[in-house]
């Protein structure tokens, strides 16, 4: 029973991870230079890394997470704190440290500590009858302390500027207060307390970020600037069909009709090589990886390991949905890899990690 | 535990939407992607062969292709820009301002060759070819663009070519008529277009998303036009458009036997070339030319037929038994119809069908033209071809028109009275005709009996045709008609006081007729029909001069053309 989950989620990642090389290889072995054509390799590495870390954090008590929690919270505010001041500029955003050989991207270690962070605040326990803390929460412990928490690399993070993944945390957070006994009263107040000034918010977001979401409400604005990508993306997706034009055989992304089609747009690279029946059961697998977090997350007592699979799970999910969505022009268009298939060390390695964790959060749950 | 299942609905419901969207995509609009991913990346570069050569009946070639040269650009392999237009602006001397505004107009993407100058010379062109290794931007092409040899010779049997216009686009496109595409204006040109016309050919390559060249997908040779071989003889073409040359009218020969057109020329022509070199300023005189160079007169226009049109009298006459050739009718110089006097040119006394038609006695077919009737000219008429389509090749053929009392009454709700049938008798009035009719109707005395299909194009792409054009219709007169018909025209020529008299001298016996015909305004329309050697007809001919005096004029050409082709050895 134990390993089952382990075994379950190996193996769907693999696969995964597998066809995630398989399209990078395919959108960069014609390009010029060693340098693009090698990318697939290094793809590779980072997996094995990966894959390590994952068997790592698998036999790693996730409790011990609990006790290093403020040092994780700390040192990944370090790091955004430093990518703020000398981060690489890369694609017009601030989002990479440049670290020995290879950049390395905070913002996707920030995620994962916060959830820790979160999973930990929410599940702290009376000490006089051991019951949850988050139950009896004001709104000021409930909502605006943890808020301001998350807020503070939040801020950080968009300031970059990486909407995506800013707004990715703000989900997350609501989605794990969602799941704890917080009075659903507060969240509306929160929830509403975001969204009411939003019109007022336009006015900070940098000039692309608003091009962008005007873009996504009618890409056809600019199609050689803004609206390029979504349009050639799309059309990769469509022209796949239902059985795709096969391994190797994608104009839009062998082509390079398709920006940034081995990162942010590798699920259109994919979709245009294996059509309507591999895209679908792609989405099948990432569907299936994030149920195991599920089904971990609901069988385990640990009220701290609950609420960090949930954690897990729903950052997985809202970064594929966004990812898939923005794909296919449902989403505006914001710098989320795709978990698994995007190539880049950081998001690989950190959800690794967080699989790991959660295979380790289901080993461990018969120990309580 | 109600949160949780709430929580993964959500998540249940976010991956239904994204299959749900990927259907919608990949299923649904499938197809409409799949065409803009084709277009994305897949282009079409041209090439073209050429238009199909326009030969003489012997082979010879009246119009064939010569090459010319055009420089273009490839932006993708251009390196330094302003380097490259310096040095094409010094060989070929156009500024560099220029060059900057075409390059700059007409790009499309980095893999499509952009022309910048066309129909350079040939020495630039080598100039040019010679920086190859340097500039491999700059790509000199050949084109084969339309010659003409002859200049203006045939010009309206031939026609011209100019890029098509927007009216035969819209009738053409379903035929892979593209716009652009140099086709056919007037003439062969135009009538053939589908058979001149070359079949474009081409790579189909594929490029990536910056326009460059990134693998051939297929290859289609391009294919020349068929050739189109006429009836026109060059020789007599040539002699033709030497003796018409500075005379506004038109001049036909053909072959009596068969239909063939030998020669056909109109003046005032045109020379086609101005299309190809574009020469806007020459074309737009030609266009706003009052004396209208484009109209082929011998098909496209009618004149009344005058004096010459006396034969269908004759024929009417001598087949409706109201006169024969014994009859004789006296001309005092006139004679009254109804109440009104009309009068012939001369006074010629007592005159036979042949000393009439030798003379062109007005009297003698007055006569003639009452004892007959309005309607039965009419008919005659359109028996011997006048007054409906010859049923020619070449576009824009007038019926030319001859009247008739029911005609009138119909459409213009008059009587018809005898002194219409008078007027009508010589000729004048209402009746119009085109030279090609006339010289049709000549035929049919030259090879007693047989109207026929008058044709220009003897064979396209070597396939004779020939043989479905020839085709003899028997005009059912008696034969004695005809006889005594064409010995007439033949004293037209050799008796001392017939009216082509001036013809006699040649060393071939002519027959023929002459006709002067009354305009409203301006000098008289000068014919002359006629058919040699008598004996054994070779030959049709008809000139026409607009305004050119009287038929003897006509006569005077007809004389020159005839002796020509003599010394030439022709007949």
């Amino acid at each position: 029973m134990t390993r089952n989950s382990f075994f379950k989620i190996l193996i769907i990642v693999l696969i995964v991870a597998v066809l995630g090389v398989l399209s990078i290889y395919s959108s960069t072995y014609q390009k010029e230079g060693t340098q693009w054509q090698d990318i697939y390799k290094r793809q590779m590495l980072w997996l094995i890394i990966g894959l390590a870390c994952f068997f790592f954090f698998s036999r790693f008590n996730y409790r011990k997470l609990w006790d290093a929690n403020y040092f994780i919270y700390g040192v990944a505010l370090f790091f955004l704190f430093l990518v703020f001041g000398l981060g690489v500029i890369r694609l017009g955003a601030q989002r990479w440290l440049k670290i020995a050989w290879f950049n390395f991207q905070p913002s996707e270690f920030a995620k994962l500590a916060i959830i820790i962070f979160l999973a930990r605040y929410f599940s702290r326990k009376s000490i006089d009858d051991t019951s949850l803390l988050s139950g009896k929460f004001g709104i000021f412990r409930g909502i605006i302390l943890p808020f301001i928490f998350v807020a503070v690399p939040m801020f950080l993070i968009i300031e970059q500027p990486d909407l995506g993944s800013g707004l990715m945390l703000m989900l997350v957070f609501v989605g794990l207060l969602y799941l704890t006994n917080v009075r659903l009263k507060y969240i509306f107040v929160l929830l509403s307390a975001i969204i009411l000034p939003l019109p007022f918010f336009w006015h900070f977001l940098h000039d692309y970020q608003k091009q962008r979401l005007l873009v996504f409400l009618n890409p056809n604005i600019d199609p050689l600037g803004a609206g390029y990508t979504v349009i050639q993306s799309r059309i990769a997706i469509g022209s796949g069909g239902f059985w795709g034009r096969g391994w190797l055989h994608g104009s839009q992304s062998q082509l390079y009709f398709l920006p940034e089609s081995h990162t942010d747009f590798i699920f259109a690279t994919f979709s245009e090589q294996w059509g309507f029946l591999g895209s679908s059961l792609l989405i099948l697998l990432y569907y299936l990886i994030i149920r195991q977090g599920f089904i971990i997350a609901q069988r385990t007592q640990d009220s701290f390991g609950r609420l960090l699979a949930y954690g897990i799970s729903l950052l997985l999910a809202l970064q594929v949905f966004i990812n898939i969505a923005m794909n296919m022009g449902l989403a505006p268009v914001v710098g989320l890899p795709l978990p698994l298939m995007s190539y880049g060390g950081s998001s690989v390695l950190v959800t690794f990690i967080a699989l790991g964790i959660l295979v380790n959060i289901d080993r461990t749950r018969n120990v309580f | 535990m109600e949160r949780k299942i709430i929580l993964n609905l959500a998540v249940i419901l976010m991956f239904v939407f994204l299959i749900t969207g990927l259907l919608s995509l990949s299923i649904i609009q499938g197809d409409k992607f799949r065409r803009q991913s084709d277009s994305n990346c897949i282009r079409l570069i041209s090439q073209s062969g050429s238009r199909g050569n326009i030969l003489d009946r012997n082979g010879e070639i009246i119009v064939d292709n010569k090459i010319s040269y055009d420089v273009m650009i490839l932006p993708q392999d251009l390196d330094h820009i302003d380097q490259v237009f310096t040095l094409i602006s010094r060989i070929l001397g156009v500024e560099v301002k220029e060059l900057r505004a075409t390059f700059k107009k007409n790009f499309i993407s980095s893999s499509v060759p952009i022309t910048v100058a066309t129909n350079i010379e040939l020495k630039s062109a080598i100039a040019l070819g010679e920086y190859k290794t340097e500039q491999p931007s700059i790509i000199v092409v050949p084109k084969p663009l339309r010659h003409y040899p002859y200049g203006a010779l045939a010009c309206h049997v031939v026609g011209y070519v100019n890029e098509i216009d927007r009216w035969r686009l819209t009738k053409l496109e379903d035929y892979g008529y593209k716009t652009k595409d140099i086709v056919g204006f007037g003439g062969v040109e135009e009538k053939y277009d589908y058979y001149l016309r070359q079949e474009e050919g081409g790579l189909s390559v594929e490029v990536n998303h910056r326009g460059k060249f990134m693998r051939v997908l297929g290859f289609e040779p391009p294919r020349n036009g068929k050739d189109v071989q006429l009836t026109l003889d060059i020789k007599i073409q040539k002699i033709v458009e030497e003796n018409l040359s500075g005379k506004k009218g038109s001049v036909i020969v053909m072959d009596p036997l068969s239909g063939e057109i030998l020669a056909l020329a109109n003046f005032p022509n045109f020379n086609p070339a101005v299309f190809v070199s574009k020469r806007s300023k020459l074309i737009s005189a030609l266009f706003n030319d009052p004396d209208s160079p484009f109209i082929n007169r011998a098909i496209e226009s009618s004149y009344p037929p005058a004096s010459v049109f006396k034969i269908v009298l004759a024929s009417a006459g001598l087949e409706l038994k109201k006169i024969n050739p014994s009859t004789t009718f006296i001309c005092p110089g006139w004679t009254m119809v109804g109440a009104r006097k009309f009068s012939c040119w001369e006074t010629h006394g007592s005159e036979d069908i042949f000393q009439a038609i030798a003379h062109s006695c007005d009297v003698f077919f007055y006569k003639t033209g009452l004892l007959c009737g309005a309607q039965n000219i009419h008919d005659y008429a359109l028996k011997l071809g006048l007054g409906r389509n010859v049923g020619f090749e070449l576009a824009g053929e007038t019926s030319g028109f001859i009247p008739s009392p029911l005609w009138r009454k119909i459409n213009k709700f008059q009587n018809w009275y005898d002194g219409d049938t008078a007027n009508l008798s010589i000729g004048q009035g209402d009746c119009l005709v085109t030279p090609l009719q006339v010289t049709n109707m000549l035929a049919v005395f030259a090879n007693h009996g047989y109207i026929l299909n008058p044709y220009i194009v003897k064979a396209v792409g070597g396939m004779d045709f020939s043989g479905k054009k020839n085709r003899l219709i028997a005009v059912p007169f008696k034969k004695n008609t005809f006889e005594v018909i064409s010995n007439g025209l033949a004293r037209v020529v050799s008796e001392a006081k017939g009216t082509a008299n001036i013809l006699s001298s040649l060393p071939v016996k002519v027959a023929g007729k002459t006709g002067t015909a009354q305009v409203p305004h301006g000098a008289t329309h000068a014919w002359f029909a006629g058919f040699f050697p008598f004996d054994k007809p070779k030959y049709v001919i008809c000139v026409f001069l607009e305004n050119g005096g009287p038929g003897h004029a006509a006569a005077v050409i007809a004389k020159q053309i005839i002796e020509a082709m003599n010394n030439q050895g022709l007949i």
